[in-house]
């Protein structure tokens, strides 16, 4: 997994600079009109936008890793990853580990089990449907 | 012995927690305004419903709220897009990641209880994340509410195996309360659910915008411009939705109207001057070219070496 993630970051940027390339080599003489784009006004971007553009493939490629390792199936995960807005990915990228994820379950130990009979029974909690 | 221990001070923690819980037990609290301008019950009856197998919340819930907006698509489909096996759950941006995959966008409502009741009472169902257990021993949980009822202090969602799942405004709350009332509402292009704030809809099409185009998120753009007119950062955001459509004179509009509400945003300065410079309206362009050179930002050394051309 370690090569693959050095491999892919490696290829990721080099595709990063070979294309930015010809906009580099443009001649002065007809600038581009590229506009201000909306996401990077959004992402409060200054001037930096190539460097965090190298973090997002990275970020990418690191999500991808985390998805595979926690069984997504490797034919999934590259449209998984793809369809992440920047912000998602960052999100991702920093905090997989922590996010909740929703799965409606419990595994329950009976002390828990008791504690939570009782907070249901108190209208805080939602976890055993004959309570109610 | 010392497992013994262990328990007997996480049982001693928990108890801790349930007495400073119970402050939140009561119901939640709506404004006024809520109360009279809302009708008595709403119910979206014809949401459809999609029971959970297994740990599959986040699919089923997702499989409710797209089919609603004329999406053809299952749990089955959805399972591989969004699941992650090993967590035996789904996270929150994936979940509004799949939505943008199946041509929908997906808005993050207000996070109170009052926008939750106007959402569904404008005909929006709300997919919602709880924590049905306590903070200690989460059980986090996807459903979509699709109804409430005033006098009773009922809301109703499709959760879990249940249809029509009944619960008490307060125990939903508490449950709520502990995602930080995360809540969505999915849209076709171009249109904008009642109630959605100008910045949660600029981050929700933006996303959708990176996903598919420009061009695909334009109509989006329009009917946030149609119902916050006076939002620059809209009108900026059109500006560049009508340039990469091809209509660089719509552009225009647009990014002079950002300039006039927001005179100090330098990113619509700068793509103001640019289209005017590609226009050939020279002394216009120097003019916004000038202005974008003079606000902080990404954009001034370029419009500094516009300006210095000639």
């Amino acid at each position: 997994m370690k090569t693959i993630r050095a491999y892919l970051s490696t290829l990721l940027i080099a595709a990063l600079v070979i294309t930015s390339l010809p906009v580099a080599a443009a001649p002065a003489a007809s600038p581009s009109t590229d506009l201000v784009s909306t996401q990077s006004v959004l992402a409060n971007d200054s001037g930096q936008a190539d460097r965090e553009r190298i973090h997002q493939l990275l970020n990418r490629a690191d999500i991808q890793e985390a998805l595979v390792d926690q069984g997504v199936d490797l034919d999934d995960v590259d449209a998984r990853v793809a369809a992440l807005s920047d912000a998602e990915a960052q999100q991702m990228a920093n905090q997989l580990e922590e996010l909740p994820a929703g799965a409606g379950v419990v595994g329950a130990l009976f002390a828990v089990f008791v504690i939570l009979l009782v907070t249901d029974i108190l209208g805080l909690t939602d976890v055993y449907p004959f309570t109610r | 012995m010392k497992r013994y221990r262990l328990q007997n001070a996480r049982l001693a923690g928990v108890l801790l927690l349930l007495s400073l819980l119970s402050a939140c037990a009561s119901a939640p609290q709506l404004r006024d305004s809520t109360e009279q301008r809302l009708p008595r019950q709403s119910e979206l009856s014809e949401v459809p419903f999609y029971a959970q197998t297994k740990y599959q919340c986040g699919p089923a819930a997702l499989a409710m709220v797209l089919t609603h907006q004329g999406v053809e698509t299952d749990v089955e489909t959805l399972i591989p897009q969004v699941f992650i096996p090993d967590r035996e759950g789904s996270v929150q941006p994936e979940m509004l990641a799949t939505v943008r995959r199946h041509e929908r966008l997906a808005f993050p409502i207000r996070a109170t209880f009052d926008a939750l009741l106007q959402h569904l009472a404008a005909g929006d169902p709300v997919l919602v994340m709880q924590n049905l257990s306590l903070p200690a021993f989460p059980m986090w949980h996807y459903a979509v509410a699709i109804g409430y009822d005033l006098d009773e202090d009922i809301l109703t969602l499709r959760s879990g195996e249940i249809k029509r799942h009944s619960m008490s405004f307060s125990r939903f709350d508490a449950t709520w309360a502990r995602t930080d009332r995360w809540g969505v509402v999915v849209a076709k292009p171009g249109t904008l659910p009642e109630g959605i704030t100008a910045r949660h809809a600029v981050n929700a099409i933006s996303a959708y915008e990176e996903s598919h185009g420009p061009e695909a998120a334009l109509s989006s753009w329009q009917a946030l411009v149609a119902r916050y007119p006076e939002h620059a950062f809209a009108r900026f955001a059109l500006g560049n939705g009508y340039y990469a459509d091809g209509q660089p004179d719509k552009a225009l509009d647009a990014f002079k109207a950002a300039t006039r509400i927001d005179p100090d945003m330098g990113a619509a300065w700068m793509n103001l001057g640019l289209i005017q410079r590609q226009q050939g309206h020279t002394a216009a362009a120097r003019e916004a070219l000038s202005k974008a050179a003079a606000i902080e930002g990404s954009w001034q050394a370029r419009a500094q070496s516009l300006l210095d051309e000639r």
